[in-house]
């Protein structure tokens, strides 16, 4: 029965993307894709109505019938109102999403009125797991996230989400299709003991002072995960201030090669481990890096749009046809 | 499914309470039909739940679930027997809706509850037929639909007032589709199929036996039995007797009514002015209807005429009836007295009432002549002391005797016994004729009220050549009696509210006005059957009304009911109307983007004008104009209207072109 029904549920779905095509977001809800059936509640509530409307046909009783159909008229009334919960409503969503395995991963949405009305129990549904409720404002928007379970790493795509309503009285579902994929990146989680190779290297020549000889010292900047321990101003912490970090100039002038070669002998999952703790701890460091792994290099920089090419192909690393 | 998790949440405190007290309003009705037990039992039931959702624990424990249903549901089988029929069902589904709110863990289960709800409305309906019953289940419903939005909404329970908002809203939009929906389904003649039917078994009335006594009892009832309207034409006649069910069988105490199975009424002679009116029924639970004597033709094939002419409907009337009649004042026989009839009427039980036997024989021997003797009796009647009194002393077995000889007080009934017992002691056929007499005029809308105090009893002899005669020996102790109701004749002992009115007229008044009213809703509302569907589709000029007309036209009627409910429903999603000035800084920018230079969603009209003014040098200049008077206009103090309609002008006139290839 189970499997039946997701079958059905597939097979509409396949037949709703041919219907609409691939969607671009932004997107506004028009009529024309919005599908709606009533739930269990409602069909049930059908049989009662028509239990009514017999009991008052057959009593010939006129009270008991215009009772009979003023039920029958709100069930109307609020099948409109189930399906102009979404219509008109504005959807927008991140398309690509970054995670680490062993984290639940976020989907983040935007959903906009522009009318007058409220949008009252607006569910996003992603995959049948992961789903939430949100209500949306008259003339407003509404951030929403929804969450994954937790992945391993890899590549996972999302042809489509839906978003379903079932406001007001739960006699009806509306639903929507928007078929735009979207994709999570499941970096591996950081993990492994190696220390960066630019520090690794500079352990060989003993001091301090020898590796930023040709740096010069920067400043404090706060603390943030992944920087190397050597680089802590623990006499600040040890003044009891907020723990800090001292900075160099002129890290930026030499990039730090992640090397996929630098970690013979272990397995793959745990040298791309080993490269995402590197990522991480070069990031906080703010170090120009760059990624070399077979097939794919990623040429040297710096900041979060940087952080998450190399995340990505992390990520993409021997996943078959990764978008 | 995430719906279903929301159903499946655990049900809080207030969502309860909403909905135990939605279902008490929506039990009131009906509370007074159902047994003691039961309200006890739904109550404490329900109190039950509330308690323990008030301390925060779930449903009682699952053998509790169990057991009280099945204990319950037993008691209530060997209580009615059986789960058919109103009375029954509508015990049951209380019943239920108790344990179902006992029982309730999720909100799944406070759904099954408020289905239950709609259900006790509809049947409170079916035995209640009040204009105030309906406005009270109608707000019911709202506040259970109220609730309904807060169960199943994820939103917190704190915003009951715009729940109850939002449905008033939902109901209002339902009203248009719901009077279309009533005027035009289609009604069938009579019921689907019988149904035990107990549904007024405690209305009062005629029943189809008399003993002494019985009809003392209804005149003290105010209810109303039927309503009559003559038609125009027909002057109500100054002698009223509504005839009900004639009685033949007595055992010298109590008179029966026999079925004398399916034969025809004699056929009449008619004489003087045919009188045509209409009887507008309450419920009973019985199948005659009243109508006056003697009835000629009547509407609706399915009522027919019993051999003594009574006129019967082939059902109980358990619903409001009206039933157009024609009665002729005079009639005649047209056929001499069939002999088992005559063996019939002239029956009489031997060894009761040899007072009575005496008397006629002495009498009868005095009086050879039919009418001769019938005279003798009715003057016995006026000039021995007979007194007329609402509250007779209780008879011996032998009623006849011991009224006509010992008491000599009696009401209606012991006047027609007696004078029926004497008549067949003498041979001639008699019969007793039970029914009302008289009735109120209500002046305020021309028709006469019948209540049950107007219940009456009288004979009807066979005289040879004349036929079938009304006689009424009542008449004949308190003549004031037959010129107008029992209120008058004897006020010491009438209700107490007739004794109020007639001290106090405008009290009457405002009782026939109110009266007026309600006959107003039982003839539109309550009679509302084919015969007003084809009345209404004659008054919409439609040729000859049939089925499928109707039908057709429901159809119309629901397709724009449904368009306006969807234009109703999407006019909210529209964006405020605007004032004339934004709506001409839109025609502006439509015009802007459809050469392909759209204002982007962040730009103000000035830096638009400035980043249009790069791009394209010929509209330069007058953009810039246009866009900083718009925004003067908008933003300045208050703009006095010429300078509006004169950029509302500008605009108009503003027609970019396209851009030469450039862009």
């Amino acid at each position: 029965m189970k499997r039946l029904r997701r079958a059905a549920a597939a097979r509409l779905t396949r037949w709703a993307v041919r219907r609409h095509g691939i969607d671009t977001l932004p997107l506004t809800i028009s009529r024309r894709r919005i599908y709606i059936i009533p739930t269990r509640f409602g069909l049930t509530l059908g049989l009662m109505l028509v239990a009514m409307l017999i009991a008052g046909l057959n009593y010939n009783n006129n009270l008991g019938l215009a009772f009979g159909f003023l039920l029958t008229s709100l069930v109307l009334v609020a099948m409109h109102h189930c399906h102009r919960n979404l219509l008109g409503l504005g959807v927008d969503a991140v398309g690509d999403v970054d995670a680490f395995a062993g984290a639940p991963a976020q989907l983040e949405f935007v959903l906009q009125s522009d009318a007058a009305v409220d949008r009252c129990d607006i569910e996003i549904h992603c995959t049948e797991a992961a789903a939430s409720t949100h209500r949306v404002a008259a003339n407003g928007y509404q951030r929403a996230v929804v969450g994954l379970p937790a992945m391993p790493r890899g590549v996972m795509r999302l042809d489509q989400f839906e978003l379903r309503t079932r406001h007001p009285f739960g006699w009806f579902r509306s639903w929507t299709y928007v078929h735009k994929p979207l994709t999570v990146f499941t970096a591996p989680e950081p993990r492994g003991t190696h220390v960066l190779p630019s520090a690794a290297a500079a352990a060989g020549n003993v001091s301090e002072s020898d590796l930023h000889g040709d740096e010069e010292f920067a400043g404090l900047r706060s603390y943030q995960i992944g920087v190397p321990l050597k680089h802590m101003a623990w006499k600040v912490v040890a003044r009891g201030g907020e723990p800090a970090v001292r900075s160099y100039t002129g890290l930026a002038a030499q990039p730090e090669w992640l090397e996929w070669s630098a970690l013979e002998g272990m397995d793959t999952e745990a040298r791309l481990s080993q490269l995402c703790r590197w990522i991480l701890e070069s990031e906080a460091a703010h170090h120009r890096y760059g990624l070399r792994m077979p097939g794919t290099e990623v040429s040297p920089g710096h900041g979060a749009a940087h952080r998450s090419t190399c995340l990505r192909a992390l990520a993409r690393f021997g996943v078959e046809n990764p978008p | 499914m995430i719906g279903q998790r929301m159903a499946a949440e655990r049900i809080s405190f207030e969502r309860l309470t909403w909905i135990s007290g939605c279902l008490a309003l929506a039990l009131l009705p009906v509370v007074v039909r159902l047994p003691l037990w039961l309200i006890a039992m739904v109550v404490t039931a329900t109190g039950l739940r509330l308690v323990l959702a008030a301390r925060g624990h779930d449903a009682p424990p699952r053998l509790i679930r169990v057991i009280v249903p099945l204990l319950a549901i037993a008691l209530l089988f060997v209580q009615y027997r059986t789960f058919n029929g109103l009375s029954a069902g509508t015990a049951l589904l209380c019943l239920i809706a108790g344990l179902k709110v006992l029982e309730s863990k999720t909100g799944r289960d406070l759904h099954v509850v408020v289905m239950i709800i709609y259900f006790l409305s509809l049947a409170a309906l079916l035995q209640g037929e009040s204009f105030w019953l309906l406005g009270y289940l109608v707000v019911v419903c709202w506040l259970t639909t109220s609730s309904l939005l807060g169960l199943t909404s994820s939103a917190s329970w704190g915003v009951w007032r715009t729940n109850v908002r939002y449905a008033g809203r939902v109901l209002a939009q339902a009203v248009p589709l719901t009077v279309a929906l009533w005027l035009f389904f289609p009604r069938f003649g009579g019921p689907l199929w019988q149904l035990a039917d107990d549904s007024n078994a405690a209305t009062s009335g005629l029943s189809d036996s008399m003993s002494p006594g019985d009809i003392t009892e209804l005149a003290l009832s105010d209810d109303v039995a039927f309503r009559v309207r003559f038609s125009p034409g027909s002057q109500a006649p100054p002698e009223r007797y509504w005839r009900g069910p004639v009685l033949h069988d007595f055992d010298g105490r109590a008179w029966r009514r026999t079925d004398a199975g399916r034969m025809p009424a004699p056929p009449l002679h008619f004489d003087g002015p045919a009188l045509q009116y209409t009887v507008s029924m309450e419920p009973n639970q019985h199948n005659w209807i009243f109508v006056l004597e003697w009835p000629a033709g009547w509407s609706g094939s399915r009522a027919s005429l019993t051999s003594d002419y009574m006129l019967v409907a082939p059902n109980a009337i358990a619903q409001p009836v009206d039933v157009v009649a024609t009665s002729y004042v005079h009639a005649q026989a047209a056929e001499p007295l069939d002999t088992g009839m005559r063996r019939r009427d002239t029956r009489l039980p031997v060894g009761p009432n040899p007072r009575s036997l005496r008397l006629s024989q002495e009498m009868r021997a005095a009086h050879r002549d039919d009418l001769d003797y019938v005279h003798a009796v009715l003057d016995m009647f006026r000039q021995q002391p007979f007194f007329y009194t609402l509250t007779p002393p209780r008879l011996a077995a032998d009623s006849v005797d011991a009224f006509l000889f010992d008491s000599r007080r009696g009401f209606c009934g012991h006047y027609a016994s007696a004078f029926a017992t004497l008549m067949r002691d003498a041979g001639i056929p008699a019969r007793v004729v039970t029914g009302y007499h008289g009735g109120t005029y209500n002046r305020f809308a021309d028709y006469w009220i019948i209540r049950q105090s107007d219940a009456h009893a009288w004979d009807e002899i066979w005289i040879d050549g004349h036929g079938w005669l009304r006689v009424d020996p009542t008449a004949m102790v308190a003549p004031q009696r037959v010129e107008s109701g029992l209120n008058d004749a004897v006020s010491a002992g009438a209700p107490l509210t007739s004794r109020w009115q007639q001290r106090t007229p405008w009290l009457a008044d405002t009782r026939l006005r109110l009266d007026a009213l309600r006959q107003l809703w039982r003839q539109r509302i309550l009679g509302f059957d084919q015969g007003s569907q084809e009345k209404l589709l004659g008054l919409m000029h439609i040729p000859a009304p049939d089925g499928q007309k109707l039908a057709i036209i429901l159809g119309l009627c629901l397709t724009v009911g449904l368009s306006w409910l969807t234009w109703q429903v999407r006019r909210e999603l529209k964006p405020r109307p605007r004032d004339p000035l934004t709506r001409a800084y839109a025609r502006l920018c439509r015009r802007l983007a459809a050469v392909g230079l759209p204002r982007m969603p962040h730009e103000g009209p000035e830096d638009f004008a400035a980043r249009i003014a790069l791009r394209r040098p010929d509209i330069a200049a007058t953009l810039t104009v246009l866009c900083r008077r718009y925004s003067d206009l908008r933003y300045a103090a208050a703009p006095a209207p010429a300078t509006v309609s004169t950029f509302i002008r500008a605009v108009r006139s503003f027609r970019p072109r396209g851009s030469r290839g450039s862009s």
